[in-house]
């Protein structure tokens, strides 16, 4: 319990001195070691924490809005197996991320780097509370935390007017899927009286909980599919490559998007009284990673790739927690946190080497940086799934789980990008790390700081699938057809991305040319941001031009007929007095005939 | 004689002061019509005092005739100003005060 | 026929008479004269109503002081003028309609009213109850009305004066 709380105070303090304390944040460098220094307790905390094994989940509970019959809202901390499990993986990814920062960023000017490193400490804060929440109410305010974190790293370089509208469109799109999170925790709270995990779990175990839940579950479910970048609430997660590539590499891997499918794997015992939701979960999800994999295939830009395979694979989260094997999704969120950070980071070094994201601008660049070579290929095999790298197994964990839900087609859905992810994957090592040479300058490997977490982050992940093909995990029930097609799949993926872009069989302009369609929607996203747009220019500037019109033609007219009509009285008015005395008396005499008058009828 | 019959003389001189007001031309003509019609408001003042056995009315009708006093002073003064300054005291052509 | 019926009536008619001559005369100066009658002929009515204290002090001050003041400002503006001020009326049929109606107004409000018919017996001297009156009940408000005959005589004085 103290470990715990150690864990999530120690980002916070370091929050607290470089906010309140301004000399320490513009020192630049003393902010990051501060901040450096307390997510390494906290991650040494949440490692101490998660060797002892943990039987019934530890709850810890204060009193924070009292109410009539006992505490409304309290606060304090949920630890389970899970927890544990994240809150290392959370300080992992914050500790390496904010360690290879200090490299990547070490142009920046202090006062910008001393910025970074409070937004750093406040997200790792944020994305701990969230892990730690014992319930709904807390969690949603991490939850907005984690929003606001990531609105302000992404658009770090806010003279950048791309970075500052990526980081404005992440906000508004995760906070589509909050509002209905929101509403879905008050509905929640009516129907069963509590905010408390322990509590809904304890209804939901003793089949207790209020029938019509279906439609509450699956407004809370919006709240994922919002930070967890589900289709048709994708759009922002692409865009946010904009941010600095460390970044991303922490919303992708450790915060931001995890936060969705954690939420959904916490609260699963609640979802797995709602069949109905699960089965769109389960739906979205598939055609979420099959559309973004696609897209992922047109990409030329290193990190959008690398952001679309994100999308993809949350997808596949969401699926296996949709198929009702919550485990296998969060077993996927654990390895896919390992490697998509070593990616960005690999893909971050390549870029700082060369100095653009585009793959086309790179090329044979296995030679000049063959640390960042090995260590990226380590993570792309992994996210290909191909044996004994971490994805392979929890990659059949999800296949598996969705097969055994009996879901036929989200699982020809998750196969068939399995194939795509393979493919596209292999198409960005083959064009920056082999083929022709036609990177400028000289590119040179990653300095020590931003190649020590690369290597780390890369030893865990081979580690973790060796173990597991070792021990076996507790997920993984190997099944032999499955483990073949698995493998079978990785294995087309990536022959084809060989002999189109590495052996040149087959060019990829005609590939292109026989996949047509689908490469001329996937190169214009499907249309989805157009969608999007059009819906903004349409509908919000339609409802914009229409307030304006009513401001100026009926708030304002009403003002003018109002003082027209008090200009125009006050005109008549002042004839009445024309000066003349008599004609007052006459007024006067006229007023006393009309109180006679009045006493006669009401007597 | 019943209380009636003095009210409604004093009805009748207040009905003729009121003509008198709306229609002279002239301001001392219209402060003899206010004139009257104190006169007639006096003349309630007393009779009701006098029918109700209360002496409070007299005092009022005191007061009243002291305050009229002072007000046909105070009013032909101003007729005077007017007049020096205007030559004339017809109430027509004093509108001044127009809006 | 008692003496105060009689007596009434006759005051009424000189009353009546009075008023409509002040409001219908040509000649001002008339129409003051006339206006002096009706005041005696109120004061009369006083009188009938056993103000005698109210009825000298009708005499004194109204149709002695007020008349006197009228006499004089249209004494002074004539002389201003040079000419004996003609006093024309101006919109009489107006007049006459709004002032009959308030008058029928009265009539039937006064008609609907239950009125004492007798008046009850008198409780001591009249004057004697007036000037008690005066000196304890209503002793601010008489006060208060010497501050005000003051001030309008200043102000009379203040409005009336030459400018040189």
């Amino acid at each position: 319990m103290t470990l715990a709380l150690t864990a999530l105070a120690l980002p916070f303090l370091a929050f607290v001195l470089q906010a309140l304390v301004p000399p320490l944040r513009r020192s630049g460098r003393g902010a990051a070691a501060v901040s450096i220094v307390c997510v390494g307790g906290s991650l040494a905390a949440a490692a101490r924490l998660w060797l002892a094994p943990l039987g019934a989940p530890l709850v810890r509970r204060w009193e924070w809005i009292p109410a009539d019959g006992g505490p409304l809202v309290t606060v304090g901390i949920y630890l389970d197996p899970t927890a544990q499990a994240m809150l290392v993986l959370v300080t992992l990814v914050a500790f390496l991320v904010q360690l290879y920062s200090l490299s990547y960023l070490r142009e920046e000017p202090a006062p910008a780097l001393g910025r970074y490193y409070t937004y750093q400490s406040l997200f790792a804060f944020s994305m701990l509370g969230l892990v730690l929440a014992p319930n709904f109410v807390e969690m949603f305010i991490f939850w907005e935390l984690v929003g606001l974190c990531s609105y302000l790293l992404i658009g770090f370089w806010y003279e950048r007017p791309a970075a500052a509208r990526a980081a404005v469109k992440a906000f508004w799109t995760t906070r589509l899927g909050d509002v209905g999170f929101v509403i879905g925790i008050v509905l929640l709270w009516r129907a069963t009286g509590t905010f408390d995990f322990e509590a809904l779990f304890g209804l939901a175990e003793a089949g207790r909980l209020p029938a019509g839940l279906a439609l509450t579950m699956f407004l809370i479910y919006l709240g994922a599919v919002g930070k967890s970048a589900q289709f048709p609430l994708h759009v922002w997660l692409p865009d946010a490559m904009e941010g600095p590539t460390p970044v991303s590499a922490l919303i992708h891997a450790a915060t931001m998007v995890a936060a969705g499918v954690f939420m959904v794997t916490r609260a699963f015992p609640l979802f797995a009284v709602v069949p109905e939701v699960l089965t769109i979960m389960a739906w979205v999800g598939a055609f979420t990673a099959l559309l973004a994999a696609t897209m992922a295939c047109v990409e030329n830009d290193i990190k959008r790739v690398l952001a679309y395979s994100t999308v993809s694979q949350l997808g596949y989260m969401m699926a296996a927690a949709g198929a009702a094997a919550p485990s296998a999704a969060f077993f996927h969120l654990l390895t896919h946190g390992v490697f998509k950070a070593l990616l960005f980071l690999a893909a971050g070094a390549a870029i700082h080497a060369v100095g653009s994201s585009d793959i086309r601008q790179m090329g044979r660049l296995f030679g000049a940086l063959p640390q960042t070579g090995i260590v990226f290929l380590i993570g792309t095999l992994a996210l290909s799934g191909v044996w004994p790298f971490a994805g392979f197994f929890s990659k059949e964990a999800v296949l598996s789980a969705v097969w055994d839900g009996h879901l036929v087609g989200p699982f020809l859905m998750l196969a068939l990008t399995a194939l795509l992810t393979a493919a596209y994957m292999f198409r960005v090592v083959f064009v920056a790390f082999f083929g022709a040479d036609r990177a400028g300058g000289h590119p040179h490997d990653a300095p020590p700081l931003m190649a020590i977490p690369l290597w780390v982050l890369g030893f865990l992940t081979v580690a973790i699938g060796v173990r597991v093909a070792v021990a076996g995990g507790e997920t993984h029930h190997p099944r032999g057809w499955l483990t073949a097609l698995s493998l079978g799949l990785a294995g087309a993926g990536i022959a084809v991305a060989f002999v189109t872009y590495q052996w040149r069989v087959i060019s990829p302009a005609a590939l292109a040319r026989a996949l047509r369609p689908f490469d001329w929607m996937a190169r214009r996203r499907y249309g989805i941001d157009g969608a999007y747009a059009g819906i903004y220019r349409g509908i919000i500037l339609g409802f914009a031009w229409l307030i304006g019109w009513i401001d100026r033609y009926v708030v304002d007219g009403l003002l003018n007929a109002l003082s027209a009509g008090t200009l125009s009285a006050g005109d008549l008015l002042r004839r009445i007095q024309n000066g003349r005395a008599q004609d007052y008396v006459y007024g006067v005499a006229c007023g006393l005939l009309a109180l006679l008058v009045a006493s006669q009828i009401w007597r | 004689m019943g209380l009636q019959a003095y009210l409604l003389l004093a009805a009748a001189v207040f009905a003729i002061g009121l003509f008198g007001v709306l229609t002279r031309r002239n301001a001392v003509g219209i402060l003899l019509g206010i004139e009257l019609m104190l006169n007639a408001v006096n003349i309630n003042l007393v009779a009701f005092s006098r029918f109700n056995g209360d002496l409070a009315g007299m005092v009022f009708a005191l007061f009243t005739i002291a305050i009229t006093v002072a007000e046909v002073a105070v009013g032909l003064a101003i007729v005077i100003v007017i007049f020096r300054v205007r030559k004339t005291v017809e109430a027509d052509r004093l509108d001044l005060l127009k809006g | 026929m008692t003496l105060e019926t009689a007596g009434f009536w006759g005051l009424a008619a000189v009353l009546l008479a009075g008023s409509l001559a002040v409001v219908l005369t040509k000649n001002l100066f008339h129409s003051v004269l006339y206006l002096a009658g009706a005041l005696v002929a109120t004061g009369g009515v006083f009188l009938l109503l056993d103000a005698a204290f109210l009825f000298g002090i009708q005499l004194l001050l109204y149709a002695g002081g007020v008349v006197t003041i009228v006499v004089f400002a249209i004494m002074l503006t004539e002389r201003l003028v040079g000419e004996r001020i003609r006093q024309t009326s101006r919109r009489l049929a107006n007049g006459a309609i709004v002032s009959a109606a308030v008058f029928v107004g009265i009539l039937m409000a006064v008609g609907q009213a239950r009125l004492p018919t007798e008046r009850p017996p008198l409780a001591g001297d009249v004057t004697r109850g007036l000037g008690e009156a005066l000196l304890t009940r209503s002793v601010l408000s008489f006060e208060l009305l010497a501050v005000l005959l003051v001030a309008a005589l200043l102000g009379a004085l203040y409005f009336a004066r030459n400018d040189d």
